[in-house]
């Protein structure tokens, strides 16, 4: 049975790269502005990554256990260096150079968070009788330390400035906190207090990501500007209507209305080109991929396992929905790519981590 | 138990999804569809240049040259403070006209927006050089009319300018859009269907920069057609350097063909101001300049045309036969008609039918006048082209007026007396002509009664028009053109003629000179116009000058006139 889930992971994992490959070739085909070697740099990273996940598959996940704290330190190591060494570009500072590559510390994060909160949830921790302290010993072991954990890096990554990874981080913290099985009353005095929150993180955000925010109540305040990319992603979307204008010929993607459309807006391509039945086929193929790993995570016995591939669906899900979502005007425009399809290495890399450690959770499942 | 409530959030999540999927590309899809087809397919309009204006002997009147414009394209700009700092330290504008500027003339975000037109070769090139530092600038080449003769000729050329209200709601039919230059007054305007080039267009498609990526379509430009005037530019200098700074009108014409030569307005206007956007005020002052530069006076220009309205009188009696040739009346110096006295100028004694015409004597023709009747001077007023258009191929040409009685009764409020009669035959009252009238009546006088409509244009691109010329004969006898044509003659060359002034060795001239009294305490107009039959270029004129005092001046302005066109071998 297991063996099944993780053959279904296996195809919608190799589905949704073929169709973000096509798409990435189309949005870079005969094109001036977005060179054919983003998609051989894709190509390469497809198949190096399918390569790794298959690696991946054979090694014990449990070795993520042991490694859990060591990711994190390094990735925040990372995320303080940026500040340092990083590298400027698109007006934020995110890269950073690593052995002769461009790297994305941010997109590392999500893994490393995941990660360390399974773990950090999964383990036994010495409980503090204080009789009447109790309660207080729980909301700071179960609640407080983890808050802590998300917030440092978040925060850091929130200053780059991204908020949407920053928001993404806080997203997996919920879900895993969730579904770590904290009694409801902490559950939702968090949420209570993150709404509270939201007009002093209002008032921390830079213009742009006003603005983005603002435009997306109403992108005709700024057609030009912030609101262009909202207007034009969804004349691409739309004007693909049912069966689209076919594969190369999205005269929104062709003539470069849609900027980023390699990277984060790569949806519109495929909504423009391939229509509701292509857009429908690759939404389908996700969710499949969610529900499987959910149906997969359920069968874990062990709580590491369990929170870990929690963590995966939380984040298979926010970016997948999140960015369609943007693409679609039904969200603001924050940064966050397209699991698989969106042109860029790190996070490429990070999904593959992720599908790797999937398929080695259903691997040793059967060895149990 | 969680992990349910999981997953019906993320179901929920995707759920949402398809339908924001179904609601853009099923729901709204025509319309978004119909939006990006819209979005890519832009047209490129191409100036169809338009034709130029030359003289007679090949002199370019009005021609097109390249100028530059300033163009700022909404949005394309990155940073406005950056771009519009620079623009206003090269332009020398203050940078909030330039913002006030950008914000009224923008249209859409991907309408190019002039800021300035026709920019200095200089700054052009700054600007040019600096394009690639402010994305959203460009200095786009166009075509603006030039006028090299500036004043010179300015109301027989016209202008142009964008096209007004009026003009697109009459002419939408005909081709003409909100974008065009059309022509304004003169042959500009006359003219403007031939002249206009027809604005092509290549329909692209672009990309989200505005750059063309492929060619879809073309709709070549044709450029218009060449107008080839009679106006012979030596003449019209000479006749704008005789008026210089007086008001009048001075129209030359060829005998033989009716082509004008020169045609001169006084005070006149630089059309050229009219081009140049940065000329707005010397517009606005020309328009409201009491002077009425902007009017043709030789053909919108109404007055009383005083004694040289005795030429078509004098035919009038001959061919009503109401004298003879040797018939004479005597002149003291007035009329008494009942109680009045109407003046003449001198006391000329005897006149007969030469001598009242040399002399240019009031009581002959105030017995002529009597003679004939008012309704049968109307009618040869009219034979003459008094009181009705030439239909000289100019816009707004004015009518004159030739009064009757019914016309008389509503602005007089009494009937026509015999009075009216006296003063109606020296061309006084209320009759009005046009310098182009009276120099196409002498013209016709002239040729022995035949007419020919004065034209302005003698061919148009390669087509020759002179065919299409309008001529008629007047039904008089041409012996009795000759008897009149004896008076002018005497006119000039009598010692005793009102035009003896003219009396050039070597040219012969024959004429008739008019003082016109003006009501309000104003000089008289000064009128003179007649024909040289015997030069190699055979001429008529009419010289006239608003409140220019009395004929005398009229016959100075025509003697340098003459004078400057033998010198230059033109006659």
């Amino acid at each position: 049975m297991t063996r099944n889930l993780n053959k279904i992971i296996w195809i919608t994992t190799i589905v949704i790269i073929v169709v973000g490959l096509a798409a990435l070739y189309s949005a870079s085909y005969q094109n001036s502005r977005i060179s054919q070697k983003v998609f051989f740099d894709q190509l390469i990273l497809a198949s190096v990554g399918i390569l790794a996940i298959f690696g991946l598959s054979y090694i014990d996940y449990r070795k993520f256990y042991d490694l859990a704290y060591v990711f994190y330190i390094v990735n925040v190591i990372f995320l303080l260096a940026i500040f340092i060494f990083g590298r400027y570009a698109l007006g934020a500072k995110r890269w950073i150079e690593f052995f002769g590559l461009n790297f994305q510390p941010s997109e590392m994060m999500k893994f490393s968070i995941i990660l360390v909160l399974a773990r950090y949830f999964s383990d036994t921790k010495p409980k503090i009788e204080f009789s009447r302290y109790g309660l207080r010993s729980e909301f700071f072991s179960d609640f407080l330390i983890p808050l802590v954990i998300v917030s440092f890096p978040a925060l850091l990554v929130f200053k780059q400035p991204d908020l949407g990874t920053a928001l993404l981080l806080f997203g997996i913290f919920v879900v895993v906190l969730y579904a770590s099985g904290i009694s409801y009353k902490y559950f939702f005095s968090f949420l209570g207090c993150g709404l509270v929150l939201v007009p002093v993180l209002w008032s921390f955000m830079k213009p742009y990501q006003k603005d983005r925010l603002l435009v997306f109540l109403n992108p005709n305040i700024d057609p030009l500007g912030a609101g262009y990319t909202i207007i034009q992603s969804k004349i691409a979307v739309g004007s693909g209507q049912m069966f689209g204008k076919g594969w190369l010929s999205g005269t929104q993607n062709q003539l470069n209305f849609l900027p980023e459309r390699h990277t984060d807006f790569i949806f519109s391509v495929i909504g423009e080109e391939w229509g509701l039945a292509g857009a429908f086929f690759l939404i389908a193929c996700f969710f499949i991929l969610i529900m499987t790993t959910l149906n997969l995570v359920d069968r874990a016995n062990e709580k590491f396992g369990y929170l870990a591939g929690i963590g995966i669906v939380s984040i298979l899900t926010l970016q997948t929905v999140i960015n369609i979502g943007m693409v679609l005007g039904l969200c603001p425009i924050v940064g966050l790519t397209l699991p698989f399809v969106s042109y860029g290495r790190s996070s490429f890399v990070v999904f593959v981590l992720m599908i790797g450690f999937l398929l080695s959770l259903g691997k040793r499942r059967t060895v149990f | 138990m969680r992990l349910k409530i999981i997953k019906l959030v993320i179901i929920g999540l995707f759920l949402s999804l398809i339908f924001g999927l179904v609601h853009l590309q099923i729901i709204k899809g025509q319309e978004f569809y119909d939006l990006s087809r819209y979005n890519r397919i832009r047209i490129v309009p191409i100036d169809g240049n338009r034709g130029r204006i030359l003289d007679r002997n090949g002199v370019v009147l009005a021609d097109t040259r390249i100028s530059f414009d300033v163009v700022v394209i909404p949005q394309e700009i990155k940073n406005k403070e950056d771009l519009f700092s620079f623009l206003g330290t090269t332009l020398e504008i203050e940078n909030d006209k330039l913002l006030k500027l950008f914000r009224e003339r923008s249209a859409a975000p991907f309408v190019p927006v002039v800021i300035q037109e026709d920019l200095s070769r200089e700054k052009a090139i700054i600007l040019e050089e600096n394009k690639f530092r402010f994305p959203g600038l460009l200095v786009n080449v166009g075509a603006k009319r030039e006028y090299p003769f500036g004043k010179v000729g300015a109301h027989i050329l016209g202008y142009v300018s964008r096209i007004n209200q009026d003009k697109l709601k009459k002419f939408k039919d005909y081709g003409y859009s909100v974008q065009d230059v059309t022509g304004y007054s003169g042959v500009e305007e006359y003219y403007d269907n031939f002249l206009r080039g027809r604005d092509g267009g290549v329909q692209v498609e672009v990309n989200n920069r505005g750059k063309q990526m492929r060619l879809l379509g073309m709709k070549e430009s044709l450029k218009g057609q060449d107008l080839i005037l009679g106006i012979d530019a030596r003449i019209q200098k000479i006749a704008s350097d005789v008026l210089s700074e007086k008001k009048g009108a001075i129209v030359v014409l060829d005998l033989n063909t009716g082509e004008v030569l020169a045609m001169v307005s006084s005070p006149s206007f630089d059309p050229n101001a009219f081009v140049d956007s940065a000329k707005s005020k010397e517009r606005a002052e020309l328009i409201f300049d009491s002077d009425a530069p902007m009017m043709n006076r030789a053909i919108s220009g109404q007055y009383p045309p005083g004694s040289i309205f005795k030429i078509p009188m004098a035919l009038a009696v001959l061919d009503q036969k109401k004298v003879s040739l040797d018939k004479t009346f005597f002149c003291n110096g007035s009329y008494r008609l009942g109680r009045r006295s109407f003046r003449c100028s001198h006391s000329h004694g005897m006149q007969s039918f030469t001598e009242a015409i040399a002399h240019s004597c009031n009581v002959y023709f105030y017995n002529v006048g009597l003679l004939l009747g008012p309704e049968a001077m109307r009618e040869y007023a009219f034979l003459f082209g008094l009181g009705i258009p030439t239909n000289i191929d100019l816009p707004y040409e004015r009518v004159g007026l030739v009064p009757d009685a019914t016309q008389f009764f509503k602005r007089a409020g009494r009937s026509w007396s015999r009075g009216d009669t006296l003063n109606f035959s020296i061309g006084q009252g209320d009759v009005l002509t046009t310098p182009i009238q009276i120099a196409n009546m002498i013209s016709t006088v002239a040729r022995g009664g035949r007419e020919i409509t004065p034209h302005i244009m003698i061919s148009i691109g390669d087509v020759d028009k002179k065919e299409l010329i309008l001529a008629r004969n007047i039904d008089i006898s041409e012996k009795y053109f000759e008897d009149v044509k004896v008076g002018m003659k005497a006119a000039v060359e009598e010692y005793s003629g009102t035009a003896h002034l003219l009396a050039i060795p070597g040219i012969s001239v024959s004429g008739k000179t008019g003082t016109a009294q003006t009501s309000g305490g104003k000089k008289h107009h000064a009128w003179f116009s007649g024909f040289c039959p015997e030069t190699k270029r055979r001429i008529s004129f009419c010289v006239f000058l608003e409140h220019g005092g009395s004929s005398y001046y009229a016959c100075r302005a025509a003697r340098k006139l003459l004078i400057a066109m033998r010198k230059q071998k033109i006659i």
